[in-house]
């Protein structure tokens, strides 16, 4: 600001000053050419005329040997050019003023002068305008500064209060974000808003799991101490001793499967690149998966009905991910339902998904347990007495989802649809040769339980 | 078989060769990756349990230093870490076989047994009395009459008989044949054996196959 005063102070003095200097040039010119047509007479009535005239500014000397012989201003004589000078005024006072001296023929020395008395006010206007421009935008800078200053510090105070209270250990705390327009503070808190209710839900969730765990493993663990009790209190033969360690041994067993079951979950749920996808045709490798369950399937009196989609569908995942997804699907299907029913695996194509579904005739679930039962550990009360630990369904979740896809579940009226959806390979014609299945024996024969539906 | 175990946890590796010894093999115990591959350089082994985690190195340094100086030696990695990536690992680094801890005992025995097996010999033909099994053209004759086999029940029938008379786990059957390492609830590989089991004793005397309770199932070589 203090700049830019200087900078228009100097231009608008130096363009002034020139302006003055044209002036005192065109005035003497005037005279000269006085002097030439009617000599010294003439131009002493010019200066007369021209002193006289009430719209003059300019004064007039003329000199000879250093002398003023007619002058107007009380100053000595200056040398031929234009320069400042000081003079006295009527009072007596020393005052500035500018000229032009210019050498006549006849020796004498002709000076017009200004006085610089307006080119000061004029400086002195500028100045002081600018002084007060400036002031004024100092004392606006200052009082804005100060206002904005307490304004940051009062909406980064909450910010701060919320944070304390939060590493206090009250995590409901939230930033207060109004609805409607948003400043760049609200837009951060309502962000810091999002993330601290991300944290919440999975503090929250490490909570119900921590508990669930806590409860599912004190249970078996439990068993498994009055096992080993008995096994040592009772009076013991071998064949019963042999017993008591075989449940034992199975009770072990159960808790380490379920650490198993919580390790892969943990795996998956985690994300990230640690897993090496790969394109396959996903219809090969739901068969092979239900190749394996068949038997077993079968067996326990129940049927399986396989139905596979014609287009070739091409998926890019971890296959062993997949195939456990399946198989603990079917494992479900088995397990939930009685005898006599009938267990459907459908693969098809959705868009630029692909869509897995395995559905029984079973008894189904209710329709408010339907999202509960997605959820890690839960198990229907009903179920309570066959084998599993609650952890399929979040696993096979948490599958689809590592795949870009989602787990559904819905009535199949009745019975119960499980439906995964998988994001398809985004180019399925540039399947490279790593699909899978790597190798499939010449003498593999249509499988027996393949109908197509 | 001479068996080197490279185990660090004392209890652990003591429980080992126990076992082993109890089951009729030589045990040698060392506990540090340096002193595993000491021993490799003196002694025959006939097949190593190696640990992942070692105080010295990582036990899959070891491994991939055994395999730069040439050793062929068959290698169970042990470990504690169960993730599909760690398994990838241990196998991409020269492990022939990969066992999570906890396991137990007649699992890692059994593993051993079929590995030291795998290098030592590879037939095309395997004749176990009077059941004859091709492993080329995946045809099986018992007593001369031709089996008709699903192609996993032939797999099962191959893995059993390229291990004769040597226990097979479940997750042996679940790992080699479907590449599942995880255990489904339902009863997969049992109702392969049993399928398997029904077509056996339909073209023959007696049933060949033993049922090991809670371990898996061996193939006889005289019943």
């Amino acid at each position: 600001m203090a700049l830019l005063g200087a900078a228009i102070y100097i231009a608008a003095h130096a363009s002034f000053v020139s302006l003055q200097d044209e002036d005192l040039a065109k005035q003497t010119a005037t005279l000269k050419k006085e002097y030439a047509e009617g000599g010294r007479p003439d131009l002493l009535a010019a200066i007369v005329k021209h002193a006289r005239s009430p719209a003059n500014s300019f004064r007039y000397g003329l000199y000879v040997d250093g002398r003023a012989i007619a002058s107007d201003i009380d100053a000595p004589a200056q040398p031929p050019g234009v320069r400042d000078f000081v003079y006295r005024d009527a009072r007596g006072a020393r005052d500035d003023a500018r000229g032009v001296t210019t050498r006549l023929p006849d020796g004498s020395l002709l000076l017009v002068a200004v006085d610089s008395g307006g080119l000061e006010r004029l400086d002195a206007v500028i100045i002081t305008l600018f002084s007060l421009a400036l002031g004024v935008i100092l004392m606006l800078g200052l009082v804005g500064a100060i206002l904005l200053g307490r304004h940051l510090a009062r909406r980064l105070d909450r910010i701060s209060a919320t944070a304390e209270a939060i590493a206090g250990g009250d995590l409901s705390h939230r930033l207060d974000v109004p609805s409607g327009s948003l400043d760049e503070f609200d837009r951060v808190g309502a962000s810091l808003n999002a993330m601290l209710d991300r944290i919440t839900g999975l503090l929250e969730e490490l909570r119900q799991v921590s508990n669930d765990l806590a409860h599912d493993l004190r249970t078996p663990l439990a068993r498994l101490r009055s096992e080993i009790e008995s096994g040592l209190t009772a009076p013991s033969d071998a064949p019963s001793l042999r017993a008591t360690l075989e449940r034992a041994q199975a009770q072990s067993d159960s808790l380490l499967s379920l650490f198993g079951a919580i390790l892969s979950l943990a795996e998956v749920s985690a994300g990230g690149r640690q897993f090496d996808f790969v394109e396959i045709e996903l219809g090969a490798l739901a068969r092979e998966v239900c190749e394996m369950h068949a038997p077993a399937i079968e067996d326990s009196g129940r049927s399986l009905h396989v139905s596979m989609s014609q287009e070739a569908l091409t998926i890019r995942c971890e296959p062993a991910l997949i195939r456990q997804a399946i198989s603990n699907l079917l494992d479900n299907a088995l397990i939930h339902t009685p005898a006599g029913t009938t267990i459907r695996l459908v693969v098809q194509p959705a868009e630029h998904q692909a869509r897995i579904i395995v559905e029984d005739d079973g008894p189904g679930i209710p329709e408010e347990d339907m999202q509960r039962v997605l959820k890690r550990f839960v198990r229907l009360d009903r179920s309570r007495l066959t084998p599993g630990h609650g952890l399929g369904l979040s696993f096979v979740g948490s599958v689809a989802a590592l795949h870009a896809g989602s787990l559904e579940l819905e009535s199949a009226r009745p019975g119960l649809r499980a439906i995964v959806l998988v994001s398809r390979a985004a180019d399925a014609s540039a399947r490279s040769n790593r699909s899978w299945p790597p190798v499939i024996p010449a003498s593999a024969s249509p499988l027996p339980f393949a109908r197509p539906s | 078989m001479d068996v080197l175990v490279v185990e660090d946890d004392a209890r652990t590796g003591e429980l080992i060769c126990a076992g082993l010894a109890a089951r009729g093999h030589r045990a040698t115990l060392v506990a540090t990756g340096s002193a595993a591959l000491a021993a490799m350089e003196r002694g025959r082994f006939d097949a190593a349990v190696l640990d992942r985690m070692l105080p010295d190195m990582d036990g899959m340094e070891a491994l991939r230093e055994l395999r730069r100086r040439g050793s062929r030696l068959p290698i169970l990695v042990l470990t504690a870490l169960g993730s599909v990536t760690n398994r990838v690992e241990g196998l991409d680094a020269g492990g022939d076989d990969y066992l999570v801890k906890p396991f137990a005992l007649d699992e890692l025995v059994a593993r051993l047994g079929a590995l030291h097996r795998r290098i030592a010999e590879a037939p095309a033909k395997i004749v176990i009395d009077e059941l004859e099994i091709d492993l080329l053209s995946r045809h099986v004759h018992r007593g001369g009459r031709y089996v008709p086999l699903q192609p996993r029940e032939f797999d099962v029938l191959a893995l059993m008989a390229r291990n004769v008379g040597r226990p097979i786990t479940r997750k042996m059957f679940l790992e080699q044949i479907w590449q599942i390492h995880y255990d489904p609830s339902t009863n997969v590989v049992d109702s392969h054996v049993s399928r398997l089991r029904g077509k056996l004793r339909s073209s023959g005397q007696g049933d060949p196959i033993e049922t090991i309770q809670g371990i898996g199932y061996r193939l006889c070589d005289s019943g």
